[in-house]
C-alpha cells in the first residue's frame, strides 16, 4: 500500500470531472505538429522499395536506374539478395530523393528480381493436408492445451449440446497517421520525431538498431495520429529513415503511405473455434470443448482467451497458430479480448435458446464470482433496465415486412494496471509548477491527465500547471499500451506532487506560525486547515522558494492503481433482410476504470471503443486474394470504416470506483460491441451468424440456413 | 475533384457514382498568366492543347487570403504543395484519395479533398485550409466547439472534419441533425469521436446564430 500522504483525495476539486483536453486548441488549428508536420531546413524525404509478392527470393537488387533519377539522394538495402520475403509489403530497399516526388519516383526504378516461391494466403490453405511447406518450422504450430475438470463428466450432464464453428476476421489499425518517421542527426546523435507509442521503448530500439548508444538518440512525439496497438518501436522503416538520414547528411522525412500502413504495420489476428459446449437442464453450463485456430500472418500467433467470462466447470481447449503470407499481427486494442468474446458470446445465446431462458438471466447464472473486477451482474440487471431489455422479442422479429430489429448483449474484462513510470516536478518563485514525463498523449488525453493530478495536489486550476511530455529527454515511462497509461502515470505524479507540496510546506508553514501539516493547498491558497482565512496566496507562497526552485523526481508507486475492470454492453440493431444490410441503432456501454481521472475524455474512450468495434463487426475486412496473394483492398475506400450515418446512438455508463484508484479504458469498451451487435442480428433475424464481419453474404447465408431449420 | 453536394449525396454513394478511378492526373494546362507562359516556353508547344510540365512550373496560390508562390510540377496536389513546400500543415494526408477527408479545404465556398485536387487547378481560387481559420485571439466557433464538446481524440481527422463543419454551417447555419450528418459524411475519424463531432456541430451553429 502507498504511503496514506499519497491517497487520492477524499473530496476531489478535479479529477473525475469534465476537463477540457488541454490541447484541443493546438489540434482544432492545425498549430499541432504531428511527425507527418515536421519540416526541417534542407528535409528530404524517404520512400520504400517493398516486395509486390506474397513469398519469393529477392535474387538481386539494383539502384543503377534510381540513381540516375532527377533528385535522388541515397539509397540502402533492408534486405540482401538471398534473403527471403513473406509477405506482399515485406521490405526490400529504401531510397531518399529531393522531393517525395521523385522519392517515389526513384522508388518504383529501383530494379529487384525475384524468384517466386508457392505462398499461403488463408488459414484454410496454410492448414491443407497438401499445403506446401512455406514456414520452415511447419505452417501451423500447436499451442500448449488449457484443461480444466472432467470433459465427460460434463457433457454427460449436459442437457442439451450445441456444436458449431465460430469466426472472427482480419482487420488493420488504419492509423489515420500513418506510421513513419523523421530523422536527423547531428554528428552521432540522433533525433527522431516519430510517430509512436513509447518515446522511451521507440529510443532503445533505434540505439539496438543502429548500434548507437542509447544517449545519443532522442525521440519526440508531441503529438501523433493514432496507433491503437500497432507503434512501438521504431519499426525497419525507422531505422531505414535514420539510415537514410546518414548517409544523405540530412534530415529525412518517411512517412509510409496508406497501403504500407495495411500491409505491414500489424493488424488483429483471425480467430476460429470449433466448439462443443453443454447445458444442463436448469441452464447451468456444464462443459466446454473448443479447437481453434487463427493467423497473425507470416510467423506471428494468433491467441486469445477462450472460453471467455463464463464460467464452465469443465473445459477444454487446444489452439493451433496457423501463419500465412501475410504481414504479421501486433497488438490491437484489447489484442485477442474481441475475438475471445464473440466465440463464446454467440455461443451463449444459443445455448440460451436450448433451455429457453432469456440470454441476460443465463449469464447471470453463469457468471464467475462477483468482485470490483467483476460487476457484471450488477451491469447486466442496471443495463437491462435502461436499454428497455423487457421489450426484447423472443428470437426472430414476429414484424412484417423486410426490416427486422432485434437487441443483443455481450460482457467483457480487460486488465490495465499501473506500472513504473518517473516524473520530475519543478515548483519556481514565480508559482509556475512544470510536470515532465516521458510518457505520450496518443489521443488518449494524457496530457491533460499529467496536468489535472498535478493540479489537484497543488490546488491549483489546471492551467497553472504546464505538462511537459512527449519526448524521451524526460523521466522514463512506459508505452501506452495495454491501457496502462493512466494507470501509471497518474500515480506518478500524485506521488511526485505530494513530495514537491511538502517542500513548499515546510518553507511556507514558519511564516504563518504553525506545522506544515497543518496546511493545505486548495484554491490557489495556501493555509490553516480549518482556518482558510489564516493562509497565503500560491504565487506568494511561492516567493519563498528564492533562486533555486523546488525540484523533485518521484516515481509510481504501488496502492493509488489498480487491475482489472469490467463492462457490459447492449445493442440493438435492425437488419434488411432483403438486402442484408445491418444497421445499428443503439448502443448502451456500462463500464468501470477504477478511479475516473477526467470524466470528459473516459466517456470519449468509451464512445470510441464501441464504435470502432461497430467497424469491426460491420464494415471493415482486410481481403487477401487467393491466387496471388496480394490485400485487394489496401486503401480507404474499399477497406470501409463507418462514417457519421452509420453511428447509432450510444449511452456511455462510467461507474466511477475511486477507491480501487486508477485503472485505464483505452481497451476495455471496444470488447463487447460486436458480439452484442451480432446476438442482436440473431434476435432480429432468428438466423444466427456464426461470422465476422456481419456483411450481407453472410446474413443471406445465415437466413437460408435458417429457412432450412438448421439454426436452433 | 471536389466533395459531393452537402446533404444530398453520401460519401459511399459519391464513390459509387463517381468512380475512385477517375483521380486527375492530366496535365493540360488550365494555369493563366505566369505558368501558362512558363508552360509554352517550357514545352515550346504553340498551338493545340496547351501542356505544362513534367518540370516544376511557378504557380500562384491564394491561401487563407495571402497570395503563395510556390514552384511546382504539376503533379503536385493541393495538399501536398501547401504542406511540403508552404509549411501550412495543419490539413493532414490520411488516404490520398479522397476517401476520409482529413485533407478537407474549402476553394471558393466549396468542400474539395485537396490531396485529389491539383495545385495548378485551383490558381485564382481562393482557398480556406484550417492554418487560416481561427483569428488572432479567438477560436472560429466551429474549434471552440469540437474543444468544448472534446469532438476529437488523436485530432489527426480535426481539421478535415472542422473544415467540413465549417462548409456545412456556411450552408445550412440552421441545420437539422440529420442534415449535419449527411454534411460530415465525407470524413472519417478512427479514434471514434463522431458522437461528439456532431454535438459540435450543432453547438456551433447555435454559437454562430447567436453571433
Amino acid at each position: 500500500m502507498a504511503d496514506p500522504r499519497y491517497a487520492w483525495p477524499a473530496n476531489p476539486k478535479l479529477l473525475s470531472t469534465r476537463v477540457k483536453r488541454l490541447d484541443g486548441p493546438d489540434k482544432v488549428t492545425g498549430r499541432a505538429r504531428y511527425t507527418y508536420d515536421i519540416n526541417r531546413p534542407g528535409m528530404i524525404y524517404g520512400v520504400m522499395v517493398r516486395s509486390p509478392h506474397p513469398h519469393a527470393r529477392i535474387v538481386s537488387i539494383d539502384f543503377s536506374a534510381a540513381e540516375k533519377a532527377p533528385g535522388f539522394k541515397t539509397a540502402v538495402k533492408a534486405k540482401e539478395p538471398g534473403a527471403k520475403v513473406l509477405y506482399q509489403g515485406d521490405p526490400v530497399a529504401a531510397v531518399a530523393a529531393d522531393t517525395e516526388e521523385h522519392a517515389r519516383d526513384a522508388a518504383r526504378l529501383v530494379k529487384v528480381e525475384y524468384e517466386r516461391l508457392p505462398h499461403l494466403s488463408s488459414e484454410a490453405a496454410a492448414m491443407a493436408p497438401d499445403a506446401p511447406i512455406v514456414f520452415p518450422n511447419g505452417n501451423t504450430r500447436k499451442a500448449n492445451a488449457e484443461e480444466q475438470g472432467d470433459l465427460a463428466a460434463g457433457f454427460k450432464a449436459a442437457a442439451h449440446i450445441v456444436e458449431a464453428t465460430y469466426s472472427t476476421h482480419v482487420i488493420t489499425h488504419v492509423c489515420l497517421e500513418t506510421h513513419g518517421t523523421v530523422c536527423e542527426w547531428e554528428g552521432d546523435k540522433l533525433t527522431a520525431w516519430v510517430s509512436t507509442q513509447a518515446v522511451h521503448g521507440t529510443a532503445q530500439g533505434f540505439a539496438q538498431g543502429l548500434g548507437i548508444p542509447q544517449s545519443n538518440v532522442r525521440v519526440i512525439t508531441q503529438y501523433m495520429g493514432g496507433g491503437f496497438g500497432s507503434k512501438f518501436g521504431p519499426d525497419l522503416q525507422g531505422l531505414l529513415c535514420a539510415r537514410l538520414a546518414r548517409e544523405a547528411k540530412a534530415p529525412v522525412k518517411l512517412m509510409l503511405d496508406r497501403k504500407e500502413e495495411h500491409l505491414d504495420t500489424g493488424n488483429r489476428p483471425s480467430a476460429f473455434a470449433k466448439i462443443r459446449a453443454g447445458v444442463d437442464a436448469t441452464g447451468r453450463l456444464t462443459a466446454f470443448d473448443a479447437e481453434s485456430w487463427g493467423t497473425g500472418g507470416a510467423g506471428a500467433v494468433s491467441s486469445f482467451p477462450l472460453p471467455y467470462i463464463y464460467d464452465f466447470p469443465n473445459r477444454r481447449r487446444q489452439h493451433t497458430n496457423v501463419f500465412i503470407n501475410a504481414g504479421q499481427q501486433r497488438a490491437m486494442r484489447a489484442p485477442g479480448h474481441p475475438q475471445g468474446c464473440f466465440l463464446t458470446e454467440i455461443l451463449m445465446d444459443e445455448l440460451a435458446d436450448r433451455v429457453r431462458m432469456d440470454p441476460v438471466a443465463f449469464r447471470i447464472k453463469n457468471l464467475p464470482p462477483a468482485g470490483p473486477n467483476a460487476m457484471w451482474a450488477d451491469y447486466f440487471e442496471r443495463g437491462a433496465k435502461q436499454f428497455g431489455w423487457d421489450k426484447r422479442h423472443p428470437t426472430g422479429d414476429p414484424a412484417p415486412g423486410p426490416i427486422k430489429t432485434g437487441m443483443g448483449v455481450s460482457a467483457h474484462r480487460w486488465g490495465g494496471a499501473g506500472r513504473g513510470s518517473q516524473v520530475h516536478v519543478d515548483i519556481t518563485s514565480d508559482g509556475g509548477v512544470v510536470v515532465k514525463c516521458g510518457t505520450q498523449d496518443i489521443g488518449t488525453g494524457t496530457r491533460t491527465i499529467v496536468a489535472m493530478v498535478a493540479a489537484e495536489t497543488f490546488g491549483l486550476p489546471i492551467e497553472a500547471v504546464k505538462p511537459e511530455i512527449g519526448d524521451s529527454i524526460y523521466p522514463f515511462s512506459g508505452g501506452s499500451g495495454g491501457s496502462t497509461t493512466a494507470a501509471s502515470v497518474s500515480p506518478a505524479i500524485r506521488v511526485t506532487s505530494v513530495n514537491a507540496l511538502e517542500q513548499l510546506l515546510a518553507k511556507v508553514a514558519p511564516t504563518l506560525g504553525v506545522q506544515p501539516t497543518e496546511l493545505a493547498a486548495e484554491g490557489g491558497r495556501i493555509f490553516v486547515k480549518g482556518n482558510p482565512s489564516k493562509g497565503v496566496s500560491w504565487k506568494d507562497a511561492c516567493k519563498s522558494i528564492g533562486t533555486e526552485p523546488i525540484s523533485v523526481d518521484g516515481k509510481w508507486e504501488d496502492g493509488l492503481s489498480s487491475t482489472g475492470t469490467s463492462g457490459v454492453q447492449f445493442a440493438e440493431a435492425q437488419v434488411d433482410i432483403e438486402t442484408g444490410i445491418v444497421k445499428v441503432t443503439r448502443v448502451l456501454a456500462i463500464q468501470d476504470c477504477g478511479l475516473i481521472v477526467d470524466r470528459l475524455t473516459a466517456e470519449s474512450q468509451a464512445y470510441g471503443g464501441v464504435i470502432a468495434a461497430i467497424n469491426f463487426a460491420l464494415f471493415e475486412d482486410r481481403l487477401l486474394d487467393r491466387s496471388t496473394g496480394q490485400m485487394v483492398n489496401p486503401n480507404m475506400e474499399w477497406y470501409m470504416l463507418a462514417a457519421m450515418s452509420d453511428v447509432p446512438k450510444i449511452d456511455i455508463v462510467l461507474n466511477n470506483m475511486p477507491e480501487r484508484g486508477v485503472i485505464g479504458i483505452g481497451e476495455p469498451p471496444t470488447v463487447s460491441t460486436a458480439s452484442a451487435i451480432a446476438n442482436a442480428v440473431r434476435n432480429a433475424t432468428g438466423a444466427t451468424i456464426r461470422s465476422l464481419p456481419l456483411h450481407p453474404h453472410k446474413i443471406f447465408a445465415a437466413l437460408d440456413q435458417e429457412r432450412a431449420g438448421g439454426t436452433l | 475533384m471536389s466533395k459531393p453536394e452537402q446533404f444530398s449525396v453520401s460519401r459511399r454513394d459519391f464513390l459509387k457514382t463517381a468512380g475512385v478511378g477517375s483521380l486527375a492526373t492530366a496535365v493540360t494546362a488550365v494555369g493563366e498568366g505566369t505558368a501558362e507562359t512558363e508552360a509554352r516556353a517550357q514545352t515550346g508547344v504553340g498551338t493545340g492543347p496547351r501542356v505544362v510540365g513534367p518540370g516544376e512550373v511557378p504557380v500562384t496560390l491564394t491561401v487563407n487570403g495571402r497570395r503563395v508562390d510556390l514552384r511546382l510540377e504539376p503533379r503536385v496536389t493541393l495538399l501536398d504543395a501547401l504542406r511540403n513546400r508552404a509549411d501550412l500543415t495543419g490539413n493532414k494526408r490520411v488516404c490520398d484519395r479522397g476517401a476520409c477527408g482529413a485533407c478537407t479545404m474549402i476553394v471558393d465556398g466549396r468542400t474539395v479533398y485537396s490531396c485529389s485536387t491539383l495545385a495548378i487547378e485551383v490558381q485564382g481560387k481562393q482557398i480556406r485550409t484550417v492554418d487560416g481559420l481561427a483569428g488572432t485571439n479567438a477560436l472560429h466557433p466551429v474549434q471552440q466547439a469540437f474543444c468544448d464538446k472534446d469532438a476529437l481524440m488523436c485530432g489527426f481527422c480535426t481539421p478535415g472534419f472542422v473544415m467540413a463543419t465549417v462548409a456545412l454551417l456556411e450552408r445550412h447555419p440552421n441545420p437539422t441533425p440529420e442534415q449535419a450528418r449527411k454534411g460530415l459524411d465525407g470524413n472519417i475519424c478512427r479514434c471514434g469521436t463522431f458522437v461528439r463531432v456532431l454535438e459540435a456541430a450543432m453547438e456551433a451553429a447555435k454559437a454562430v446564430a447567436r453571433g
